[in-house]
């Protein structure tokens, strides 16, 4: 049988139906799930960096408080509740929060203080927090690209400092980063 | 100049949303229209379409633009969530909402057009899914012999093949229904 009827038959088919698309709830619905999707991504690439890095620092601190006394001062103890937690989508803002602190050193040597980002939070959702530690920690400038900062390429790869609030069971809840300024 | 297919992929995977709604824009028509010709489902081919695109964030990382277009590679996502169902269909209840389906088109043409064309689309969801796959994707959605060789994981001699017998076929319950010969098409 000649298929060209049913060719000019099914061109017919596909002009009438050219113009059908899905509806557009599911654009809505996809764009939330990007969203998830985009934070799952950030947690699922960032975590293991942190989670190691946190480790490291965690080892050394058990290690130097059982040699001297004081305790290793790296890790500080924080308190917080949930309410005051951060959001779990945070808004990204590259821009610098806050100045911390400022470190005296020898005489003559210049002062350094630190500049911090706000903390983007690891855990989405975060279950309730009470009581953690913040490690600083030293990761890679790649670290700061996987919660959205904008980093340049050449950087990447350049250590930088970061905070990390670890939760009382020993999983990684915020991370903030941190530039160490010399005055 | 709008961006390619492959360009939007490499936005889309660095996180960028815009980049996403612009693919998915451009890309979900030929997908949802493939999915309901293959089933005659809305329902089916939006869940399909949606999944065609969450599963393009997961791996998307693994399209290889040497091998082919990201359109291709979406209608083969598209055609392995089509089949799973397909499957599940006719081990349940069979789904079918052809009246809702064509009401739309009633609107805009005169009922004997619109009842050829609902015989057409009758006739291509009754052939076996391996030509109504090949006559959806060459023949209604215009998709290249190589574009439908990589969706439907065969190589394009198999595409031509299957074309074929599902033209021949096709040819068969036409002429059945009496849909030669009305000047409508």
């Amino acid at each position: 049988m000649n298929e060209d009827p049913v060719r000019d038959i099914l061109r017919a088919l596909a002009e009438e139906d050219a113009g059908i698309e899905a509806s557009p709830q599911i654009e809505v619905r996809l764009r939330k799930n990007f969203n998830s999707w985009k934070r799952r991504r950030i947690i699922r690439r960032t975590s293991p960096w942190v989670l190691t890095a946190a480790s490291i620092v965690l080892v050394f601190a058990f290690a130097n408080r059982k040699e001297t006394q004081p305790p290793a001062t790296r890790s500080a103890p924080v308190e917080q509740t949930v309410a005051s937690l951060p959001e779990p989508i945070a808004p990204i803002k590259p821009l610098p929060q806050t100045t911390r602190s400022r470190n005296s050193t020898a005489a003559g040597m210049p002062e350094s203080f630190e500049i911090v980002t706000e903390f983007f939070p690891l855990m989405d959702p975060a279950p309730a927090f009470e009581r953690g530690q913040l490690l600083r920690v030293e990761l890679p400038a790649s670290a700061m690209q996987m919660v959205g900062l904008p980093v340049r390429e050449e950087y990447l790869a350049r250590p930088i400092h970061a905070d990390v609030l670890v939760g009382e069971e020993g999983l990684p809840r915020a991370i903030r980063f941190v530039k160490i300024e010399k005055e | 100049m709008s961006e390619s297919d492959e360009q939007l992929l490499a936005r889309i995977l660095k996180g960028d949303e815009e980049a996403f709604a612009a693919l998915y824009r451009r890309r979900q028509g030929p997908i949802y229209r493939f999915a309901l010709h293959m089933t005659r489902n809305r329902t089916i081919a939006e869940d399909v379409t949606q999944e065609v695109f969450l599963a393009l964030l997961e791996n998307g990382r693994s399209f290889n633009a040497s091998c082919g277009t990201l359109l291709s590679f979406l209608y083969g996502i598209a055609r392995n969530r089509v089949l799973k169902r397909i499957q599940k269909q006719w081990r349940d209840e069979p789904v079918d909402d052809a009246e809702q389906y064509a009401s739309d088109n009633d609107v805009f043409h005169d009922f004997t057009r619109g009842e050829i064309i609902e015989r057409v689309r009758r006739a291509v969801v009754s052939l076996p899914p391996a030509y109504r796959e090949a006559v959806v994707l060459c023949d209604l959605e215009n998709a290249s012999y190589e574009e439908a060789a990589l969706a439907l994981e065969c190589p394009v001699g198999t595409v031509r093949s299957r074309l074929s017998r599902g033209r021949m076929i096709l040819a068969h319950k036409l002429a059945k229904y009496k849909v030669y010969g009305s000047k409508c098409v």
